[in-house]
């Protein structure tokens, strides 16, 4: 189903989960993984020193210093190498975001594969929040679907029976349902379709009546029937739900509540600053707390095919 | 040793000599073999004789060693006063002595012309404004680098820099299928959000090219992404040609002239290729210096001006917004207390000072920018200019000039700091990073997509749920 498997990895232990679900799907579904790890940051003006991502301590990056980290690499996933062929370890200097997207462009891969922000990093970049502004933009800009996993319990991968969708009718929500029905179908599980009608949209001088709400959820619940449950055609194995409240909160416990295994929605917010969104979207949020993986789908381009599972 | 293996007075010209020469870390070895390589007296001489030419020989003549010019250069200031960094005595002891003694000079010499010439001169032209005579000790350093380099006495890095000029017509090592391979890129990313965006490549007759940086397909390749939003929003009919797009020139931070001249030469090759009616240069200052101010020169165009009408970014965005192009939304105006950097290359060299006040008259909210210190022509250098920045050898040198910057932008009470040149905005970042002042500090690209009126036939047809 996943023939390119790209996975981007600081190598700490933040990464752990992450690291377990891509390899385990590269073993699953025979796919070319591609173990990525971005150096560091080229800064001090034009020199040739860069800042390691790891220790923020200014490095120079020779062959010497690039052999050390990709032996590093090696010994960490030493275990989840054993007995996996064809797995290529690529190092790259550069903005982490921008790296990881021109790699994944580069080799054309199907999935991307991230670690979620770890808690309690404090050291270096990850305090100056590279790595909440390398999903962010991975997120919007990738042309194929990413998956980020954050927690330790979302890094079971035993093959998907519960997948959530969630969305939010946008156009990118429809890349994401694809990628959605085409996964439920391949494993034969069951599909989720969730909408969240978003009362935090409301705290306005107007607030919303109770009647208003309710109107709210029945339009909502006709379109995820006609925008989505139609298009299941034979496939039967689905639910449809919609609830109120803040969206994040809600997808999170819909998804705990039904014992979710993944949660497909887009990522496809036109304003990436940090400022203005405080650690923002409705998908970071989703991935910090949700205990499955998390799949970012915002464009057609690289679907699984349900062919090929 | 009359030459080393890293260090000597051949040029980089191949892509295993660069790579060679980056292997060698921090220069370590280079600087080594430096110790003993010979100065070709001969050599040095010949060249002084033919191209240190009338305007040079006055100025060294003329110069009274007044001193009026000390208090002109931030580097004696920063450097508690100390008579060494006098621009006068910095000039007479190096390109002076070479001069007065004929060439007939020692390594040592030249090792200290080098310190002298790299890391206590920006090249920023500041001493000039205040020198009675009108002399110009930045310039004249520019040409003692020339000599130093033509003796392979230069930093390590800008040997590499000079070097990757010479193999990439680029300062970093951006292939032309690189550079076009991001302007696809950058195309496509940008499509959901801007329908029907485009980064032309190769358009003939296009209104304007567009030339930019290297470090920008490089690392930041959003840079070209976001010039492509501000041109698709003003309307305008542009082009980068897939050939001569790097405008920078860190060989003329190295003294390497004649990689100064290939490297121009490539970008004036696109412009008679491409017959644009005007070419526009991305955020940088002495990228606008090299291929606009002194690079006719170096081209042998009997002008002195480039092929065709070739204007700094600044003077677009003025322009553009001046005519309504590119209109700014009231309500996005910046509401907190701002400053601008004015680089040393298009300000004192290129005129751009009220130019620059004009674009922050639409972006700043009235009375919340606060200026530098002194400012405009008068301005100091971020500290890290003319290669400073990245020459690891003199850190410590350029940290401590980045200390005038630092106070200068602290008295404005100032949270952002708007640079739209490369290398002020390299210093101020790494000067938040040394000094810990917090500050942000951005280029006009991204200040401008923030607040521009979009129009709406340019916006995407979003659908009505958008949740995120």
């Amino acid at each position: 189903m996943f023939e390119k498997i790209l996975f981007a990895t600081t190598g700490s232990p933040g990464c752990d989960s992450a690291a377990r679900v891509a390899f385990d799907m590269a073993r699953q579904y025979g796919s070319k993984l591609t173990l990525f790890h971005v150096l560091g940051i080229p800064g001090k003006g034009d020199s040739n020193v860069v800042i390691d991502i790891r220790s923020g301590e200014e490095v120079d990056v020779d062959a010497e210093y690039i052999e050390g980290v990709a032996e590093e690499l090696r010994t960490t996933y030493a275990k989840q190498l054993e007995g996996l062929s064809g797995v290529e370890l690529e190092v790259a200097v550069g903005v982490p975001s921008r790296e990881v997207l021109r790699i994944a462009r580069a080799k054309d891969v199907d999935m991307i594969v991230l670690c979620g922000p770890a808690e309690g990093q404090e050291a270096g970049f990850y305090k100056r929040g590279v790595v909440g502004d390398t999903l962010r933009k991975v997120a919007k800009a990738a042309r194929c679907p990413v998956l980020t996993v954050s927690r330790p319990s979302a890094s079971f991968w035993g093959g998907f029976s519960n997948i959530v969708f969630a969305t939010d009718f946008s156009k990118a929500s429809e890349s994401a349902f694809q990628f959605a029905k085409t996964v439920a179908q391949a494993v034969d599980g069951e599909l989720h379709l969730f909408n969240c009608v978003d009362l935090s949209r409301f705290q306005s001088a107007i607030a919303l009546t109770q009647d208003g709400i309710e109107a709210k959820l029945a339009e909502a619940r006709r379109r995820l029937h006609h925008e989505y449950a139609l298009q299941l055609g034979d496939f039967k194995r689905f639910t449809s739900e919609v609830w109120e409240g803040t969206p994040y909160v809600e997808i999170v416990k819909f998804a705990r509540e039904r014992q979710a295994d993944l949660i497909v929605l887009a990522h496809h917010a036109r304003d990436v600053d940090p400022d203005e969104r405080p650690f923002g979207s409705t998908l970071e949020q989703v991935i910090v707390r949700a205990s499955c993986p998390v799949v970012s789908v915002n464009r057609p381009d690289k679907l699984p095919q349900a062919a090929e599972a | 040793m009359p030459e080393g293996i890293f260090c000597n007075k051949r040029p980089i010209n191949t892509e295993e000599e660069l790579k060679a020469l980056l292997s060698d870390t921090r220069g370590t070895k280079y600087y080594e073999e430096m110790l003993s390589l010979e100065v070709d007296r001969e050599k040095l001489w010949a060249t002084i004789q033919k191209t240190c030419k009338s305007r040079t020989q006055t100025w060294l003549d003329v110069c009274a060693r007044c001193g009026l010019c000390a208090d002109s250069c931030f580097l004696y200031l920063v450097n508690d006063c100390k008579p060494e960094q006098v621009p006068s005595y910095k000039i007479q002891s190096t390109l002076g002595e070479m001069v007065r003694r004929k060439g007939d000079v020692d390594n040592e010499f030249m090792r200290h012309a080098m310190e002298v010439a790299w890391s206590q001169c920006t090249c920023c032209n500041r001493c000039a404004m205040y020198c009675p005579h009108g002399i110009d000790m930045g310039v004249m350093m520019g040409y003692t680098r020339g000599l130093l380099y033509s003796q392979g006495f230069v930093p390590w890095e800008l040997k590499i820099g000079a070097g990757m000029h010479r193999v990439y017509r680029a300062q970093m090592d951006v292939t032309t299928e690189d550079w076009v391979e991001t302007c696809v890129w950058m195309e496509e990313e940008q499509q959901d959000d801007w329908p029907g965006l485009e980064i032309p490549v190769d358009k003939e007759d296009a209104d304007i090219m567009y030339t930019c940086n290297a470090r920008e397909p490089k690392h930041y390749p959003e840079d070209l992404a976001e010039a492509a939003i501000l041109f698709h929003i003003a309307g305008e009919n542009w082009t980068v040609p897939s050939e001569g797009w790097e405008q920078t020139s860190l060989s003329m931070f190295a003294g390497d002239w004649e990689a100064c001249k290939l490297q121009v030469e490539n970008v004036y090759a696109a412009i008679d290729r491409l017959k644009p009616k005007r070419v526009i240069g991305t955020e940088c200052g002495h990228a606008h210096r090299a291929t606009v101010i002194e690079g006719p020169y170096w081209a042998g165009r009997p002008d002195g001006q480039p092929p065709a009408p070739y204007i700094h970014y600044v003077q677009w965005v003025a322009e553009a917004l001046r005519t309504g192009k590119l209109k700014i939304d009231p309500a996005k105006r910046i509401k907190q207390t701002v400053t601008y950097q004015d680089s040393c290359n298009y300000i004192r060299n290129w005129g751009l000072a009220e130019t620059a006040r004009e674009i922050l008259s639409y972006l700043v909210e009235p009375g919340y920018l606060v200026e530098m210190t002194p400012n405009k022509e008068h301005n100091y250098c971020c500290g890290g200019g003319g290669g400073f920045n990245g020459i690891g050898k003199f850190r410590p040198q350029r940290n401590k000039a980045l200390l005038t910057k630092r106070d200068q932008i602290l008295a404005t009470g100032a949270k952002l700091v708007i640079a739209p040149c490369h290398n002020c905005w390299d210093a101020i970042r790494d000067l938040e990073e040394e000094y810990h002042i917090h500050i942000d500090w951005s280029f006009l690209k991204p200040l401008l997509i923030k607040m521009v009126i979009v129009p709406d036939h340019l916006k995407p047809q979003e659908e009505a749920g958008d949740e995120e």
